[in-house]
């Protein structure tokens, strides 16, 4: 097999956003504590806004740089505060069942998200599209990690960290959308943006219902069913 | 204009830079790691003073130790030394024998090195000797795959495994600097080589707790010169790493293209600059982040582990 030829440096520089917000994905799967995972998506987050502008300036679409000023505002400041504000004093003094609600243990849990982005990368890559305005690592990158946010999704018992792989997985997408779709219009990427302010809303008061109920923010205790 | 250099002139040079700068590069990471701890700390040029006093005492072997204890260090030494005959230290272009082997070819000279001082550790029967050489050979053994990981990529992007083919690559325009798979095999070869250089956060430089010692624990036995070669050898492998991180991967630049003396003797002062700079950010490292528990370097190596995969990924899965 021959040299794999480097791309552009406006399309390198995408490439290597969309490889730290995958990094920064790894990063949620194994860390213990909550505020740390938030951290960390508003991080992603923000890496997602300068992807935005990044292609703005390398496509010159003026629209997108509205939408990177309005997805900073709404995952870099908006989401993480409103869920620290709903997970409200659980959230603050760390409560149970976030810290090692591992199923399986942490370097099995990194080894099998390897895996599960291997197969992204290689699902989304052999999808085939390749043209100048899409560059496809960034692209194969989003399918590793729209997996990794599932598998971390599903490694983690417990709602909190439930809830942060249900937001980076909606940052994959945006990634996705970003890198392929890059013209859509403004007005639907902001009514994409505004349904994920539901879904913090809703994640918000199922994570605060259940914390009421068990008084811990595991779901282990749910396999059991109560009279 | 200046005299060119006959080329073997220059290859002696490659060698002679790094056998003769090593220490001082210690030097300078001990010093600047003292002023970040609010301390004066020691002389640049105090590990030139402790291996002249090395070498001027007596050597002693503990009862029952063969010939081979002594050998070890020697051939250690060595072994280090033939490393900068393959690596661009001075030159953008291959020097005769710089083709001799590949980046595997210096990794086998390395790991030769490290095995014949573990084994000569081995030969003492002092417990700490050989703790720290079983713990070396366990971590080193970890820290293989990430090597090789990063050497695929190298291969991926050059099409050969060979130094040079790397850094001219690197030289040749920005988009192969900024390319997720060159930045992630980069990053994932510095974490080794900090695990490997024994620095923050596999193992503290310049403790004394024999039970958190790795590398540092397996000289135990040795005196006189032959200690001072396991620490001169330690010395010139950290700077042989650095240079194959700053020459190969990161930074390069200003090696000399040609024979000429003026541009052999700058590419000289980069290299120190370099290797100073990589110093730096590796003491700030040091006093910034805590050593970690031996049973995490696992999980240490293994976030190395995920950089240097990722990166083969983004080339061989991703197109890119």
């Amino acid at each position: 097999m021959g040299t794999v030829q480097a791309p552009g440096v406006y399309t390198g520089a995408a490439d290597v956003i969309a490889a730290l917000m995958l990094l920064l994905e790894f990063g949620m799967l194994r860390q213990a504590l909550i505020r740390d995972q938030i951290r960390l998506y508003a991080t992603q987050s923000a890496l997602i806004s300068v992807l935005a502008v990044v292609i703005a300036a390398d496509r010159g679409i003026g629209d997108l740089y509205a939408l990177a000023a309005l997805s900073a505002a709404l995952k870099v400041v908006a989401v993480p505060y409103l869920v620290r504000k709903l997970l409200g004093r659980t959230g603050r003094d760390e409560a149970a069942g976030v810290a090692g609600s591992y199923t399986i243990g942490v370097a099995n849990s990194v080894l099998g998200s390897i895996a599960l982005a291997a197969i992204g990368f290689f699902c989304f890559n052999s999808l085939g599209i390749h043209s100048a305005d899409a560059p496809g690592t960034a692209l194969a990158i989003a399918g590793g990690m729209v997996l990794v946010a599932f598998g971390l999704m599903i490694v983690r018992r417990d709602v909190a960290s439930q809830a942060i792989g249900f937001f980076s997985l909606e940052n994959a997408i945006s990634l996705a959308a970003l890198v392929v779709a890059a013209g859509l219009p403004l007005i639907l990427e902001t009514a994409f943006l505004f349904d994920l302010l539901v879904a913090v809303v809703v994640f918000g008061m199922l994570i605060r219902a259940h914390h009421t109920r068990s008084d811990s923010l595991s779901t282990a205790d749910l396999t059991k069913l109560r009279g | 204009m200046s005299a060119a250099l006959p080329i073997p002139v220059i290859q002696l040079l490659q060698v002679l830079t790094v056998a003769v700068a090593a220490p001082g590069i210690s030097g300078v990471i001990a010093r600047i790691e003292a002023r970040l701890q609010g301390r004066i700390g020691p002389r640049i040029l105090q590990p030139y003073y402790d291996l002249a006093k090395l070498f001027r005492k007596e050597a002693l072997a503990p009862e029952g130790a063969t010939w081979f204890f002594l050998v070890a260090p020697v051939v250690a030494v060595a072994a280090y030394l033939t490393v900068p005959l393959l690596i661009p230290v001075l030159t953008t272009y291959g020097l005769p024998l710089g083709y001799m082997g590949d980046i595997l070819g210096g990794g086998f000279l390395l790991a030769l090195a490290s095995f014949l001082v573990a084994t000569a550790a081995l030969e003492t029967s002092s417990p700490y000797a050989q703790l720290g050489s079983s713990r070396a050979k366990t971590f080193s053994a970890i820290g293989e795959p990430v090597v090789l990981f990063v050497v695929f990529t190298v291969a991926l992007v050059t099409g050969t495994d060979l130094p040079y083919a790397l850094a001219a690559t690197v030289r040749s325009s920005a988009a192969q600097i900024v390319r997720p798979a060159h930045l992630l095999a980069s990053a994932a070869l510095f974490m080794v080589i900090l695990a490997e250089t024994a620095r923050i956060p596999v193992e503290t430089h310049s403790g004394t707790n024999e039970f958190g010692m790795i590398d540092e624990a397996r000289p135990f036995e040795h005196s006189g010169p032959f200690l001072a070669l396991l620490k001169w050898g330690s010395q010139l492998k950290q700077l042989i790493l650095y240079t194959i991180l700053a020459d190969v991967f990161l930074a390069p630049w200003g090696l000399a293209s040609s024979q000429q003396a003026g541009s052999v003797l700058l590419a000289i002062v980069a290299l120190l600059a370099k290797a100073t700079v990589l110093g730096v950010v590796v003491a700030v490292i040091d006093n910034s982040f805590a050593k970690l528990r031996l049973f995490k370097i696992t999980e240490f190596v293994a976030a190395a582990f995920l950089l240097a995969v990722l990166g083969v990924f983004t080339l061989y899965l991703g197109g890119g």
